[in-house]
């Protein structure tokens, strides 16, 4: 997987916590609900290939580990329409967007979703997408979300991004985290997997263990 | 003063220095391009992180309704999509009447950092250059607020004209910043009312993960909106550091 580009994902891209948090959209802070897709970027240190341990920091218990699909772009996404969308994409692997929990959504959550190691990539195949992921925590299913519950499909979300940013051929898009994503403590392993792609097999631990083996 | 660009030459983007006037870019393979005709680049590494300061300044919170000082800094990220170089164009959208220039200090990292304290932050830091960090109000929503729709936009975040080595900007927090509209002055200010400095954004920073080399952190804007129109040119200017033209491009 060569990631030239930037790391984009959405959130509030999951019926199921839409519907939730529908009377919330209206209150204080947000007073409306979304429009455009919610977009976050995690910074390159974040992705991870091949089951690097997931660093916690000092001072946090768990993390939200939110299973996706990554769609890397082989061909800038300019404007595209929704029948094309995909054309642009030239590779997909299984993501684990990893975030220290947080119910907020107001404003750019970089201390909770950008830290090092907090996006294991699963290795890249051809391009095509689940009918659904499933997480394991401790060899034990914690979490299963068919992605027929995405507000916007890939096709749609790409050709919404690409009306006002272009997607570069470089790129990574994560397509959407399921609202009830489980949660992983120090110690505990957490694995993804989804019909036709590379699983993701990683264990949490801690930054200050990771030091010590440095 | 060490300064250096990036810029397309011969069918690639190369760096280069820029001579002490400042009419010569000198190319690292001998000879040299006019600075007048050249193509200039955004001075940034292919693939560097870019990090940018929501309401870090006391006046602009003032002017926009927020309290002076936000609990926690207020810090979004950028994609390359977002870039453009000295003397480039910006779209602005037909319904964009709420399109504003931002004039922004921007830090380049210069070795990786990670829980640096503030007080060695600046060791960390290689130079410095100008952001014009448009936004646009209309499309300003409540989620990850200030959201991709608003300051993720292709071309929006003009960039350079050139980086300055931080040896020769003894003080970041004591330069004055300015934007002119078509030659009027719409916004001034100085890098002294920042709220969180260069160095306490390193620190803040670098305690949530780690910051590479080239790197950029653009450490938001003073006070001064001003909404522009296509066809606009914005020149936003740092003293000390560089004078970086945009024109607005009807969309």
């Amino acid at each position: 997987m060569i990631v030239s580009g930037t790391i984009y994902g959405v959130v509030l891209n999951d019926a199921d916590e839409r519907a939730a948090l529908a009377d919330a959209f209206n209150a204080d802070p947000y007073k409306a609900p979304p429009q455009a897709p919610v977009v976050y970027i995690k910074p390159r240190l974040c992705a991870t290939v091949g089951g690097a341990p997931v660093p916690l920091p000092a001072g946090e218990s768990e993390v939200t580990v939110a299973a996706t699909v990554a769609l890397l772009f082989g061909r800038d996404a300019t404007a595209g329409s929704e029948d094309a969308a995909l054309s642009h994409v030239e590779a997909a692997c299984l993501a684990l967007d990893v975030s220290l929990p947080s119910a907020s959504y107001y404003r750019p959550a970089i201390a909770e979703r950008c830290r090092d190691g907090f996006l294991p990539l699963g290795h890249a195949g051809d391009v095509c997408l689940p009918d659904e992921i499933v997480t394991f925590v401790d060899g034990v299913e914690a979490h299963r979300w068919p992605l027929s519950r995405l507000v916007r499909s890939a096709e749609k979300l790409i050709a919404e991004l690409s009306s006002f940013m272009t997607l570069q051929a470089g790129d990574l898009l994560l397509i959407g985290l399921p609202g009830e994503a489980p949660r992983a403590r120090a110690g505990q392993s957490v694995r993804v997997e989804a019909e036709g792609f590379a699983p993701i097999a990683v264990s949490i631990t801690t930054e200050a263990a990771l030091a010590e083996v440095a | 003063m060490a300064r250096r660009a990036r810029i397309a030459h011969a069918g690639r983007a190369v760096w280069a220095t820029v001579s002490e006037d400042g009419t010569a870019l000198a190319l690292a393979g001998g000879g040299s391009v006019a600075a007048d005709e050249a193509q200039w680049l955004p001075p940034v590494t292919p693939g560097a992180s870019i990090y940018a300061l929501g309401l870090n300044y006391a006046d602009h919170n003032r002017e926009l309704g927020f309290a002076a000082k936000q609990a926690k800094p207020l810090v979004f990220l950028k994609g390359g999509n977002a870039l453009v170089g000295h003397g480039g164009t910006t779209p602005r959208p037909a319904d964009a009447n709420q399109m504003h220039p931002e004039c922004e200090l921007v830090a380049v990292i210069g070795r990786p950092a990670r829980n640096v304290s503030e007080a060695e932050a600046l060791d960390y830091v290689s130079g410095y250059t100008v952001a014009n960090d448009y936004a646009i109000r209309e499309y300003l929503e409540n989620y990850y607020r200030p959201n991709a729709r608003v300051k993720n936009r292709d071309a929006t975040t003009a960039l350079g004209p050139w980086i300055v080595d931080a040896a020769d900007v003894p003080n970041p927090q004591a330069l004055s910043l300015s934007t002119t509209v078509n030659g009027q002055e719409v916004q001034h200010g100085s890098t002294a009312d920042m709220i969180l400095s260069v160095a306490g954004l390193v620190e803040y920073l670098s305690g949530i993960l780690t910051l590479m080399p080239g790197d950029l952190i653009l450490t938001g804007t003073p006070h001064g909106v001003h909404f522009c129109a296509a066809g606009d040119e914005v020149v936003t200017e740092i003293s000390g550091i560089g004078r970086l033209v945009n024109r607005l491009e009807a969309a």
